[in-house]
């Protein structure tokens, strides 16, 4: 078995008795065989683990969309804003941009780390302000639960009624360089 | 896995439809030259170095096969391009090119050359299909050249004026059709070679000035093809397949389904050109010139003078129903021919008219022939050999009936042998009917197993075949028969039934099937009975040897065995293959002989007895069924051994012997019918035989009702019995309305059991439910796949490929309809011929019945002779003349104007009968009155 | 009617065990998960897969293993003369099912419980064997979506006309009322997978035509893993390493 070849699903990898069945592969008649179109790797073991066998698996090269999962950073754009929470639509999973839509919501709850019960949603976000936040959860059957709560989550970048891109003040003001209107915002802090 | 490398779209536009299909080109087609050392030679049959080689275009092939199926023309390149035109425009054509591509000694080499990537070729913008073809078949003559190398030599045959001009100019060596028959050196090639348009003028020059424009058009336009399917459509016109009258070569009937009955057509115009066969269109004529006439007229078109009624024997069952019918009603619609949908062309056999002018020796004559098909008019054709082919047999092929000609134009095929010589005669009637006399091939001879044949001791250990040679068996067959098919016995058994038995030749044992000689033999159908000889459907050993139940030697046959009470009830039926020893090979005279002779008591004799009595119990029930006895005038010639002249000639003499068998051939046939559609009910091969319509028995109604006879046709109970009630004065009154009706029959019919729901498959006859043919596989082919078929039901073999198709078992039914049809035609032509040679130096006076009466005579039915025929009462030249005899049609009346003479229907008469010669080399037999009766 | 000329070459040039051209290309649905478009000489099918992903209806959802759907239509522009067909006859609710059936026995569901993997082929031009070359881009489709799979599944017809068993049957032969057989199979694991015939043959000519098919399956097999492998090798230079 030659690793880092391409490899077809139903194409045998080896015996099972000399390799572990990674990803990508399976084990058939104590033969391990391919199970997606990839290059084939072959780890050897882990000096700590009982099995000394080396572990066999096809690595896809095509990959999947980001998936948002709890804990990473998401880029989200507010799409609607409701009196207890505020809706998004997650446009990137970290530095990647998604293949498909996934929504998330922002609970008011969720929105900063003090004074919690004190927020208010339309002096914290508006439709169309990009925010960065957090998944704590994956929610309910709709939607990913985010969260702005830290310091460096919040409103990156809104439009001011004017119409230019605003820049913040405080860490709860941003200001229209056109008009120097000031907004209520839940504004990140820049890192 | 080859693949195709590379590949061009070919797009066909039909009516609404683009149809996309793809067209792989490959260059692993080989050029099928001997000496190439490039493509794969393995079939190749062209040789290069032995001269040229031919390539010609498609209507070289489509004018020109008869000159390509001379031996003379080889060493041919058939593009298939050529092949496939040749296929849309003319299918029999194509097979007959295809016959001389697949024969090796040929050399006719098929290039797929719109397959080879160096020789297709895509149309040009502007280019029609016409000439792109011309153009792929000089690149496929180009490619030949550059393939082969300078030194070789390909010659593209073409009439087309143009392609050669261009074929010249791209350096291809072309030649007309006529040039390259001159370069073989063969004058007589050059009677092969047909006209057509502009070769015509050139080559025949000013031997009769031929150019249109100075012709005179004689027929009727045709309609254009988009004409006719639109008034089709309309109901305007009327398809249907013409038929031409027998006895009168100027009058057809089309039935068309469209109308639901039959037009007649009458007259040389109205039928504007059209064969016998054909599928032509016809518009009905106004109604005031339908015909009046009922009665029509025996020949009419006094300028066609062979076309009267030829004496002929009497037609078996209802193949002449259409001119019969034809005679019976009044107004019936009357139609003209405005274009002809399919034409029934093939090659004819018959002679050319002599000429007093025969013009000069190797000069081009223009010569008339006659079929011997009265159906087929004249036709014309040009020949350089016309004193050596005067008195010849000869076969002729039509070309063209164009508007100004009044014949069709056809050219020499090939001669069969001399006018009035027997062989020859013999050898037309069996061409006529497509019978193949042919000898057997070698491959076919090959399937034989090696002679002499004896049983093997394998046979006997075979555990399906039952060892029967203990049983007394016999046969029981006409004087003289050498393949016998059939054999029985009859013994009695302990607890007082009998046990009959029927052995049937095992003949499929011998030919298994896909093998050449299955193939053969399915092809010619059925064995075929002249009067001096018979064509064999099994080569000879076959037939007179190792399948025929001879007496005194082992054979296999495939049996039925029943156990019958002394009712003749069957209690059990078996079937089983067995081996069987015939203690006696009688003639049905012995054999009757055996039974009347009270003093004979051996076991045979009582054997003989006990059948004839259950025979005849099986008989009375068959006929309490409603079974019709029917009755068919046969005649029996005496033949002299050594110059096959005939002797004497009479009616064949039916005993109960004949009965006797007959009626345990019909059991045997009706058991297995039974069992193979028990097992198989979608490709038993069955006879049937249909109901006769009512409008198919109208003639013998009319003629029974003109002589105050009842004929109840309700159901074939209610005939056969009014049958029997109808005796009239003498003792061949009853047999001759048998006659009558035996001719208002279908014909009964092979057909594949998948193909009709079961209530057709009744047998009116026989008046069975269920029939087939199991009795007589050396001489019948259906025989042959009804063995299989019961083979294969009892689990004795598997079921041949072949028959387990459908649709395949529907064509073979049909193959062998038609077969069994020619064969019978065949037969009957024979027994004409020998009665006219009979006749020769011996006219005779004889008695004879009216069968139907004529508005210019009668047509009357000569019993000691089986014959047919006319006889004129007013003089035939003077058909206008016919007041002297007045006809009543209801009670088939004929009186003359003066009331001297009176005839009707059935009536007794005297004629002369004598072989008349009105042309040389022309005889024919003649009927006049002798005798005026009731005077 | 003659489907083979004497000269061995069938209507459309090929001899009668070759198959027609194959061609396939992978990817052409940006937004779905996987997909495939395949052809057989005149034939053209596109497979999209979506999935793994959640089950849409609950009552649906298998907790042990993956639920398989397809969906098989044929676009009204396929055929020269357009019809309407939607999904929803006969023929599409049979062909829905044999390819879902063929497809989930090469699908390791059992890696994949809760989830929903949806199948959707379209014919976009049938000259016919399109339920093999449905099958055929339903594999392409589903090795792009990276649905771990046993094997792949290759497809193949084959016919018998004329007394021979021909290969890869086009519209006018499978139109020549003679046995039309789509044989499926794991070529690696060289298991049968799917054996379709609605007529009637002999049991040795069967043998002979279902060798066949297996034979030209083999042969797509082979194909289809040389056009993913093309495909793999075009991501990875795609991603520039």
């Amino acid at each position: 078995m030659n690793a880092n070849e391409y490899r077809t699903p139903g194409e045998v990898l080896g015996w099972a008795s000399e390799y572990v069945a990674g990803g990508g592969t399976y084990v058939w008649n104590q033969k391990v065989c391919a199970s997606v179109v990839g290059i084939a790797r072959i780890t050897p073991a882990a000096a700590t683990a009982e099995d000394q066998k080396p572990t066999i698996e096809v690595i896809r090269e095509k990959e999947r969309g980001p998936v948002p999962e709890p804990g990473t950073v998401v880029t989200a754009k507010i799409t609607k804003l409701m009196p207890r929470q505020a809706a998004a639509a997650i446009v990137c999973v970290g530095p990647k941009a998604v293949r498909e839509k996934f929504t998330g919501i922002i609970r008011q709850q969720d929105v900063r780390a003090t004074e919690i019960d004190k927020v208010d949603m339309p002096t914290s976000f508006r439709p169309g302000d990009i925010v960065r936040a957090e998944v704590i959860s994956l929610g309910d059957s709709r939607a990913y639960y985010l969260s702005t709560a830290k310091n460096e989550l919040g409103v990156v970048s809104a439009t001011s009624d004017a119409g230019a891109a605003m820049v913040p003040v405080s860490w709860q003001e941003m200001q229209c360089p056109i008009t120097g209107q000031r907004e209520p915002r839940k504004v990140a802090k820049v890192v | 896995m080859l693949q195709s490398k590379s590949f061009v779209k070919k797009t066909r536009h039909g009516k609404v439809l683009k149809v996309v299909r793809e067209h792989y080109l490959r260059d692993d087609i080989a050029c099928g030259t001997i000496s190439c050392t490039v493509c794969d030679n393995s079939k190749a049959c062209l040789s290069s170095s032995s001269g040229q080689i031919i390539v010609f275009d498609t209507n070289v092939a489509l004018h020109q096969i008869g000159l390509l199926e001379n031996a003379a023309v080889s060493n041919v390149v058939v593009l298939s391009l050529v092949l496939e035109e040749v296929k849309n425009k003319n299918i029999g054509v194509y097979n007959r090119l295809r016959t001389i591509c697949s024969n090796p000694s040929r050399n006719f080499f098929v290039f797929s050359n719109e397959n080879h990537r160096e020789t297709y070729i895509k149309g040009l913008a502007g280019e029609s299909p016409n000439d792109r073809n011309d153009r792929a078949i000089r690149v496929a003559s180009k490619w030949y050249h550059a393939h082969l190398g300078p030194t070789s030599k390909i010659v593209l045959v073409t009439d087309d004026a143009e392609n050669r001009r261009r074929a010249l100019a791209e350096g291809i060596v072309a030649l007309s059709v006529h040039e390259y028959v001159q370069t073989l050196g063969n004058a007589e090639l050059l009677d092969l070679i047909i006209r057509t348009g502009s070769e015509e003028a050139q080559t025949t020059g000013d031997a009769e000035d031929l150019r249109p424009s100075k012709r005179k058009v004689i027929y009727p336009e045709h309609k254009l093809m988009s004409e006719i399917t639109s008034g089709l459509h309309k109901g305007i016109y009327h398809q249907g397949k013409l038929r031409v009258n027998r006895y009168n070569g100027f009058e057809a009937t089309v039935s068309s389904e469209s109308i639901g009955e039959e037009i007649l057509i009458q007259g040389r115009m109205d039928m504007n050109r059209a064969f016998d066969g054909d599928v032509v269109a016809v518009e009905l004529l106004p109604e005031d010139q339908w015909q009046a006439n009922s009665l029509g007229k025996i020949a009419e078109d006094a300028d066609e003078d062979d076309n009267e009624e030829a004496v002929g024997l009497v037609p078996d069952v209802a193949e002449a129903v259409t001119d019969t019918v034809a005679a019976g009603r009044a107004g019936r619609p009357r139609g003209r021919v405005i274009g002809i949908i399919k034409r029934n062309w093939r090659q004819y056999c018959g002679s050319l008219d002599p000429m007093l002018n025969s013009g000069g020796a190797g000069g081009f004559v223009h010569a008339l022939f006659s079929a011997a098909d009265r159906r087929i008019p004249r036709i014309r054709i040009q020949t350089r050999q016309f004193a050596n082919l005067v008195n010849k047999r000869i076969i002729v092929a039509v070309d063209a009936w164009d508007r100004t000609m009044r014949y069709p134009a056809g050219h020499y095929v090939s001669t069969i042998g001399d006018i009035g010589d027997r062989d020859t005669e013999s050898e037309v009637i069996l061409l006529e009917n497509d019978v193949n006399n042919k000898p057997f091939s070698k491959q076919v001879l090959d399937c034989l197993p090696p002679l002499p044949w004896s049983l093997a001791a394998e046979e006997l250990q075979n555990p399906n075949r039952r060892d029967l040679r203990h049983i007394r068996v016999f046969s029981v067959d006409p004087p003289g028969c050498r393949d016998i098919d059939d054999a029985l016995h009859c013994t009695l058994r302990p607890d007082g039934n009998y046990e009959v038995g029927v052995h049937i030749a095992d003949v499929t044992n011998f030919v298994l099937p896909d093998t050449p000689l299955d193939e053969e033999a399915s092809k010619r159908g059925t064995s075929v009975y002249l009067v001096e000889r018979r064509i064999d459907m099994l080569p000879k050993p076959l037939t007179e040897d190792i399948c025929s139940l001879r007496a005194d030697v082992e054979r296999l046959t495939f049996s039925v065995i029943w156990e019958m009470t002394p009712e003749a009830e069957i209690l059990s039926t078996q079937f089983t293959k067995a081996i069987i020893k015939s203690c006696a090979a009688m003639s049905y005279a012995e054999a009757q002989a055996r039974m009347d002779d009270s003093r004979l008591s051996d076991p045979l004799t009582v054997d003989l007895r006990n059948m004839n009595r259950l025979a005849k119990i099986m008989r009375k029930r068959r006929i309490d069924r409603g079974a019709l006895t029917l009755a068919s005038p046969e005649v029996k010639f005496e033949i002299d051994s050594e110059t096959h002249d005939p002797l004497d000639v009479g009616m064949y003499q039916i005993r109960e012997a004949n009965q006797m068998i007959e009626e345990f051939m019909l059991a045997a046939n009706v058991s297995v019918a039974e069992k193979i559609f028990g097992h198989f009910s979608q490709f038993s091969m069955l006879r049937r035989h249909p109901v006769p319509t009512p409008k198919m028995l109208e003639p013998l109604l009319l003629t029974a009702a003109a002589v105050a006879v009842d004929l109840d046709i309700s159901s074939s109970k209610a005939l056969a019995d009014s049958l029997d009630r109808a005796v009239g004065g003498d003792p061949y009154f009853n047999k001759l309305i048998r006659i009558l009706a035996t001719r208002c029959m279908t014909q009964a019919l092979y057909f594949s059991s998948g193909d009709l729901p079961p209530p057709e498959f009744h047998h009116y006859g026989l008046a069975s439910p269920i029939y087939t043919h199991f009795t007589s596989p050396i001489r019948r082919y259906a025989d042959v796949v009804v063995h299989r078929l019961l083979a294969a039901a009892l689990g004795l073999i598997k079921l041949p490929a072949g028959l387990r198709d459908k649709a395949l078992l529907t064509t073979v039914a049909d193959n062998l309809n038609y077969r069994h049809r020619n064969a019978q035609m065949a037969s009957r032509a024979s027994v004409e011929l020998h009665t006219l040679i009979f006749f020769k130096n011996r006219p005779t006076d004889t008695e004879a019945r009216i069968v139907r009466i004529k508005s210019n005579g009668l047509i009357v039915f000569v019993p000691k002779f089986g014959i047919e025929g006319p006889v004129y009462l007013t003089g035939k030249k003077d058909t206008k003349d016919e007041s002297d005899w007045i006809v009543d049609e209801q009670s088939q009346t004929t009186v003359s104007r003066d009331g001297k003479y009176r005839y009707k229907v059935l009536d007794k008469l005297v004629i002369h009968i004598e072989v008349v010669e009105p042309q040389p080399n022309r005889p024919k037999l003649q009927l006049t009155l002798v005798e005026q009766p009731n005077a | 009617m003659d489907f083979i000329s004497p000269e061995g070459l069938r209507l459309d040039g090929r001899r009668p065990l070759e198959l027609r051209q194959l061609q396939a290309e992978i990817g052409v649905v940006e937004k779905a998960d996987g997909s495939a478009t395949f052809e057989m000489g005149n034939t053209k099918v596109i497979a999209v897969v979506y999935g793994p992903r959640e089950v849409q209806s609950r009552s649906q959802q298998q907790h042990d293993q993956a639920l398989v759907r397809c969906e098989y239509s044929m676009a009204s522009f396929s055929t020269g003369d357009r019809r309407r067909r939607g999904k929803g006859d006969r023929r599409a609710t049979e062909l829905s099912l044999v390819i879902r059936q063929t497809m989930e026995a090469a699908i390791l569901t059992n890696l994949l419980p809760r989830s929903q993997i949806d199948i959707f082929v379209q014919v976009l031009q049938a000259d016919g064997g399109t339920r093999a070359c449905c099958i055929n881009a339903a594999t392409l489709a589903l090795a792009d979506a990276g649905i771990p799979m046993r094997d792949i599944v290759a497809s193949c017809a084959a016919g018998y006309l004329n007394s021979t068993p021909i290969l890869d049957l086009n519209y006018l032969e499978d139109s020549g009322g003679g046995p039309d057989l789509t044989v499926a199979l794991f070529p690696k694991l060289d298991k049968v997978s799917l054996l379709q015939m609605d007529s009637k043959i002999p049991l040795d000519v069967f043998e002979k035509v279902m060798n066949l098919a297996s034979e030209g399956a083999k042969a797509v097999a082979q194909f289809i893993r040389e056009k993913l492998m093309e495909n793999t090798k075009q991501l990875v230079l795609a991603k520039g390493r």
